[in-house]
């Protein structure tokens, strides 16, 4: 680790360059991600706000396409960031993987536009290969769909590649058996079926096993990597906690899928299979809270990441109230009769999304920028550092606002909604019209405000951060 | 055969599960710092907190109907030794991934057991 | 300092293995798990019924076995009056699904409880009694899926958007919204009141 040098270029190798340039995207889509949620908020409240120009499905299928992408840039953004470094030999393929960048980032911008001039089709083939598939979360028509896959694969090659050339680490073994399981579950989601309840049934394998398996692993590979080099963990004890982490994640993770079997058609044994792995899904966060206490007391901490370090705690908080709790307290199948499908859901969506995989992008950025500023000081007193802090505490402020205001709505939905009217059109919307239910979308909005605003703040910072710092980073001692 | 929670108790049923994990959070939060901390005094603290785990447990398999089927009475069981054992387990492992190559004496946190 | 006093079941290579084997063996659960499910999950089977089921009556009633609301198929009830094949019936509802996706109806409508929540699920759609009658449903559900934006939906002043659904889609769209209500969804909506089915005709049927 060279400490000189004011010159990012001196320092950064090609994969943390390329690095750099997803980060970017990254931000920009989770601007998107704000902007969007905003409109698709304000829908709730003055319904004929772009009524008919940029409707309600429009907005909201942009909110959370942008987040699926802008965690996904900022994913693989990370893994060429430790790449060279892990690896311990410059990436394979380099100019392919600069390729792939301008590709991916061009389908991207594409697939927006079309999302945003064309929107929708006629009900045919042909609009689910061009224009959308119509699907959450998967909505991207076919041709990106297998271009993603396509990225991937190239992303997988000069990962493994890469990897094989050098030193095959720990870390990076599971991160190259990660990148095959992502690839290969989105293959899960790419066909067309008349059966909604086979369609619904392989639509869980890419949502839930992405995002409750193969990008917990992910973040597992990337944390481990942060801990090493951030805070001079021993090697070996990351990389043994890594693996039980795998197996608590993927142990709970996998059969966890049936959580989501309870009410699309799939049989009845998937009751107790969902609640008796939901029953185990706080485990690996139970090993989580007695590992950290260990780890206090164990090491003295020495943080040369200020802002990284709170955003790594910030993680592990998100993780616990998002995943742990508001999971565990609606996924009993006996309770999730009347939440499945109500604001309920939203409110665990949100929290969980970001406080289990935001907070370690954005942990990660903080990581990089120190380098690409020239490794520059980042403890306390840091230049500026007003601006981190208030962007770490108006993201929070906003977002608890927000999922607080969802579960009181959400909590509303499912007893009128749900259970007393039965979640007919008129028990729709009578609880969609209750005081509780309304006054909770007012609040939402403004927790969406309070969010923006740290959004434009963080963004601001990342921009700015360590420029007008000349201390050179705290050594910390690496392995 | 499920039985779905009465709309009477919902509240109850959401409270519970919420109070399950954050009790089982606590426990391991003080057990953990008990040991690391070689303070004994801390360690009943961290019983209580789990005896507040194994009430709200109890609390929400009597709301959602758990204890009317041989399966999900299992799970109730399950949960309950699960969280008592899991801070000890993960404890150990602790000790045992930290101790490999490390000096322990700096440490006194295998004296109390 | 040697790594030959290392534990067992503290070493990295141990939980390496068991992360290897736990995960291989919770994927083969899975698989086998998988095999089944899709078997029950098959258009045709006692779960998911055949998509020529749009012949029929269907109704929702409480099940005192399963302790929960059922499908139940009932006597021959044409969609639109005319009876199809199951070829025929399984390009309608094809077509309807096709529909359903290329206008994004998933992300304002939940089906099968999946979706956005701005607007009502629609499991049970072709159940709602909102649409007023059994005899003039379909074609109200037709109408109001070719202009949405014409018609009264509620007090918020939420409306649903003119999506350019042709009438052959909006047709297709009601066969598949009746065929998905056909599914056993283990009681998913609970407590669902559906419309009036009986012979008998209603007052609120005799009125034109």
């Amino acid at each position: 680790m060279a400490a000189s040098g004011h010159s990012p270029a001196i320092t950064m190798n090609g994969g943390q360059k390329l690095a750099m340039k997803y980060f970017t995207v990254a931000i920009a889509l989770f601007g998107a991600q704000c902007l969007f949620g905003m409109l698709a908020g304000i829908q709730y409240l003055h319904p004929d706000f772009l009524f008919g120009i940029l409707d309600f499905s429009i907005n909201r299928m942009l909110h959370i396409n942008a987040m699926i992408v802008w965690l996904l840039f900022g994913f693989i953004g990370s893994v060429y960031w430790l790449l060279e470094d892990e690896a311990g030999v410059p990436i394979v393929g380099l100019p392919l993987a600069k390729l792939i960048f301008w590709v991916f980032t061009l389908a991207v911008v594409v697939v927006v536009l079309v999302f945003l001039l064309v929107q929708i089709g006629p009900g045919k083939q042909s609009t689910i290969w061009l224009i959308t598939e119509g699907r959450e979360y998967i909505e991207a028509p076919r041709w990106a769909d297998i271009g993603i896959v396509v990225c991937v694969l190239a992303f997988f090659y000069n990962v493994a590649a890469t990897f094989a050339r050098g030193r095959f680490t720990h870390i990076g073994g599971v991160l190259v058996m990660d990148l095959v399981a992502l690839a290969g579950i989105y293959l899960a989601g790419m066909f067309y079926t008349p059966n909604i309840s086979m369609d619904q049934h392989w639509w869980w394998w890419v949502i839930h096993l992405w995002v409750e398996a193969t990008w917990e692993v992910l973040v597992g590979c990337l944390m481990a990597y942060g801990l090493i080099k951030t805070m001079g963990v021993r090697r070996q004890i990351v990389e043994t906690w890594l693996y039980i982490e795998v197996a608590l994640m993927f142990g709970s993770g996998i059969l966890g899928l049936g959580h989501h079997y309870f009410w699309i058609g799939t049989p009845e044994y998937w009751f107790t299979i969902g609640g008796f792995f939901s029953a185990l899904e706080p485990i690996p966060l139970v090993a989580m809270v007695v590992h950290a206490v260990f780890d206090a007391g164990h090491h003295k901490l020495k943080s040369a990441n200020n802002p990284a370090l709170a955003w790594i705690i910030a993680q592990a908080f998100g993780n616990f109230f998002g995943a742990g709790v508001w999971g565990f307290m609606h996924t009993l199948p006996q309770i999730n009769l009347y939440t499945h499908g109500t604001q309920w859901t939203a409110s665990h969506g949100h929290l969980a999304f970001f406080g289990a995989y935001a907070t370690m992008v954005i942990a990660f950025l903080y990581i990089a920028l120190q380098k690409w500023r020239g490794n520059v000081w980042m403890g306390g007193n840091l230049v500026g550092a007003w601006k981190w802090k208030w962007a770490i505490f108006l993201l929070h402020a906003g977002m608890i606002t927000m999922v607080m205001a969802m579960l009181i709505s959400g909590y509303e939905q499912s007893q009128i909604e749900r259970a007393i009217e039965g979640s007919t059109w008129m028990g729709y919307f009578a609880a969609q019209g209750h005081r509780w239910f309304l006054q909770g979308m007012y609040w939402r909005q403004i927790g969406g405000w309070v969010f923006s605003a740290g959004f434009v703040l963080l963004a601001w910072d990342l921009l700015t951060i360590g420029k007008r710092e000349t201390r050179s980073a705290l050594q910390v001692p690496g392995e | 055969m499920l039985e779905p929670v009465k709309l009477a108790n919902f509240f109850i049923v959401f409270f519970s599960a919420a109070a399950v994990i954050l009790f089982g959070a606590t426990y391991a939060l003080i057990f953990a710092w008990s040991r690391i901390k070689a303070r004994p005094g801390l360690m009943p603290l961290a019983y209580v907190a789990y005896m507040g785990l194994f009430i709200s447990v109890l609390v929400l398999a009597f709301a959602a109907h758990l204890f009317h089927n041989e399966l999900w009475s299992f799970i109730v069981l399950l949960m309950l030794a699960g969280y008592l054992i899991a801070p000890h387990a993960i404890w150990h492992l602790c000790i045992g991934t930290h101790a490999e190559t490390e000096a322990a004496p700096s440490l006194n946190i295998s004296q109390q057991h | 300092m040697s790594e030959t006093q290392a534990l067992w079941w503290a070493s990295t290579s141990f939980w390496r293995k068991t992360a290897i084997w736990v995960t291989a063996g919770s994927f083969v659960v899975l698989i086998f798990l998988t095999f089944d499910t899709v078997k029950q999950i098959t258009a045709g089977g006692k779960r998911v019924p055949a998509y020529s089921v749009i012949n029929q009556r269907i109704d929702y009633k409480f099940d005192e076995k399963r302790n929960f609301q059922v499908p139940v198929i009932g006597p021959e009830e044409p969609l639109f009056g005319k009876k199809v094949t199951e070829a025929e019936a399984e390009a309608l509802v094809s077509h309807g699904k096709l529909t359903t996706q290329a206008k994004n109806c998933m992300d304002c409508h939940t089906l099968l409880g999946n979706g956005a929540y701005f607007a009502p699920d629609l499991t049970k759609a072709w159940l709602d009694p909102s649409w007023g009658a059994k005899e003039t449903r379909e074609q109200t559900m037709v109408e109001f899926l070719v202009h949405p934006e014409l018609a009264a939906h509620n007090p918020l002043g939420r409306r649903m958007p003119n999506l350019k659904i042709t009438e052959e889609e909006a047709r297709a769209t009601v066969a598949f919204l009746k065929w998905m209500s056909s599914i056993d969804t283990n009681g998913f909506p609970a407590n669902f009141k559906p419309i009036d089915q009986s012979n008998a005709p209603t007052p609120a049927a005799a009125q034109p």
